[in-house]
């Protein structure tokens, strides 16, 4: 039996790929897969990355692969076996954080994964607390079929990374011991940032990791909010850096982005949320006494954009009347899409919480709406100019033909 | 001759006449109106001439303006090197209108601060692809821009 499993491996080391010879050169695999299942680490590796890269089982596991028996392995020189739940960081940065060793296999991966997995909330509950439930390397990589973030089936393709996080975070039984809400997943996956990556497959929108990091995960202080939110949405911290609102929310240590917009469940921003009424968030806050003129301000943003969505809403109905009626309509169409960005930049002006910002900007944007709708309506006058002229001109012509076939019978 | 014949027969001459008259009336109006160009030149789509001049576009703050090619929006700016640069304006992430940042040497998308250079590559934050060049062409104060692929 023994022979033939060496007749197998040579004819399997034979027909492999050059970057699995590495791994075909020993038994282990030759074993394990007459034993596990599909599922099993034997028949994944191929996917994964180390051995893709011409790493083998022994790389990892140590031992002497030229051994037949598996007893003889387990007790030869170097064998590691499967390491402890809390030795995988130091296990996995053996190779990861040797600059000159990764240097030789993959040299623009960062070297710096342990130390600042130290610095996440992981590191410090398993080195600081020896926890053995923490997340480590391979609770986020798994294991022996690890793929770089570029791989669709990998557990840190950006797609994935909600459900790796989500695998312990929406766990409620297994997260019972930490202080810590569960809804995350969930929360996120309602978020316009969730539905973007998941639902519509943008990779730009944040996952997990764009707002926690990624070795050093943890949550984003108060004080980082900035940099966080304001990677992506740079000009709305630009101006809410320049806001009064910026020295209020610091002395009540208010979050910036978080207490208008929440933090995982982030909802696509809509107009009400700024106003005077009850159901407006500067209410939550502001009221007509505070001393501050607060609400007033929201009540002319909002009243600015309302008008301003009003007049794009009424050019965009007459405009789509006169495509729908044939016209040619490139140039209100044109027009309408600077009505777009007027109405983009007019919303994006309410984090400077100013109505001398926000105001000409919505001004600009009425104007040039009712200049598209007045436009459009022209092309629909137009439209039943012609028709009643198609009309009377068929009438003309059925008058002609009457008058020549009664001019004819007289001849 | 009866006059009520006569009359029949004026009444026919009369309407022979004035529907022909109104036939050549409804032929001759729209051939007119179809002859007699639009408000606004539609753009030669194979080639563009810009109704501003560079010095223009040096004097605007951001060293940049627009201009509408057909139904896209285009932005032509002055580069750090000083070569005249045209791009498509519209941001490949969730169309939002970029704009030149002459400060940062780089075409800014302010929405979710995606990133190109003035080459129009898409080098940083969510913008998936990069933006459509134009060629431009200066001939005297003229400038010409036309699709990089036409």
């Amino acid at each position: 039996m023994k022979t033939i499993r060496l007749i197998l491996a040579l004819v399997i080391l034979a027909l492999s790929p050059v970057d699995q010879i590495a791994a075909a050169e020993s038994n282990c695999l030759t074993c394990h897969r007459d034993f596990e299942e599909d599922t099993g680490p034997s028949h994944k590796i191929t996917r994964d990355v180390h051995f893709q890269k011409g790493l083998d089982c022994v790389s990892c596991h140590g031992g002497d692969p030229t051994l037949e028996d598996m007893d003889d392995v387990r007790e030869s020189k170097g064998y590691r076996g499967v390491p402890d739940h809390r030795e995988v960081p130091q296990f996995c940065a053996s190779c990861h954080s040797d600059a000159a060793y990764m240097r030789g296999h993959n040299p623009a991966l960062p070297t710096d994964q342990l130390q600042k997995y130290k610095t996440s909330v992981h590191g410090e509950l398993l080195f600081g607390k020896n926890d053995s439930k923490v997340a480590n390397c391979i609770s986020c990589h798994t294991v022996h079929e690890i793929g770089s973030a570029k791989m669709p089936h990998s557990s840190t393709h950006p797609l994935n990374i909600p459900f790796t996080c989500g695998k312990c975070h929406s766990d409620a039984d297994y997260m019972a011991a930490y202080d810590i809400s569960t809804s995350q997943l969930d929360d996120y996956r309602a978020s316009v940032h969730g539905m973007a990556l998941l639902e519509r497959q943008d990779l730009g929108a944040p996952a997990c990791n764009d707002c926690h990091g990624n070795h050093g995960a943890a949550p984003p202080g108060t004080s980082s909010l900035s940099a966080v939110c304001g990677n992506c949405h740079a000009l709305e911290a630009e101006l809410y850096n320049l806001s009064p609102h910026k020295n209020a929310f610091e002395e009540n240590d208010f979050p910036m982005c978080e207490t208008c917009h929440s933090n995982h469940r982030i909802i696509k921003p809509y107009d009400a949320m700024v106003g005077s009424d009850d159901t407006a968030l500067c209410s939550e806050c502001h009221s007509h006494v505070d001393g501050t003129k607060g609400l007033e301000t929201a009540e002319g943003i909002s009243m600015a954009i309302a008008e301003l969505v009003a007049a794009h809403d009424q050019a965009r109905e007459v405009l789509e009347d006169a495509i729908e009626k044939g016209m040619m309509t490139t140039d209100e169409e044109f027009r309408l899409k600077e009505v777009d960005q007027l109405l983009i930049q007019t919303r994006t002006l309410v984090h400077s919480y100013s109505l001398d910002s926000v105001l000409p900007k919505a001004e600009a944007g009425i104007q040039k709406a009712d200049s598209v709708k007045t436009n459009s309506a022209s092309l629909i006058d137009e439209y039943y100019f012609r028709r009643k002229g198609l009309g009377i001109a068929t009438l003309f012509i059925t008058l002609l033909a009457l008058a020549l076939w009664l001019k004819i019978r007289r001849l | 001759m009866p006059k009520n014949k006569q009359s029949r027969r004026g009444f026919l001459e009369l309407l022979l006449a004035s529907s022909g008259l109104a036939t050549i009336g409804a032929v001759i109006y729209p051939a007119t109106k179809y002859i007699i160009p639009p408000k606004t030149a539609e753009a030669n789509l194979s080639q563009l001439k810009l109704s501003f001049s560079r010095k223009e576009i040096e004097d605007d703050p951001k060293k940049a303006k627009y201009f509408k090619y057909g139904r896209d929006l285009g932005i032509i700016f002055v580069s750090d090197s000083g070569e005249l640069k045209a791009l498509s304006a519209t941001c490949t992430h969730l169309d939002c209108t970029v704009q030149h940042r002459p400060d940062l040497g780089i075409i800014w998308c302010s929405c979710h601060n995606g990133r190109y250079d003035t080459d129009g590559k898409n080098i940083s934050g969510p913008p998936p692809k990069p933006l459509a060049i134009y060629t431009v062409k200066e001939d005297g104060d003229a400038i010409l821009v036309s699709k990089e692929d036409a």
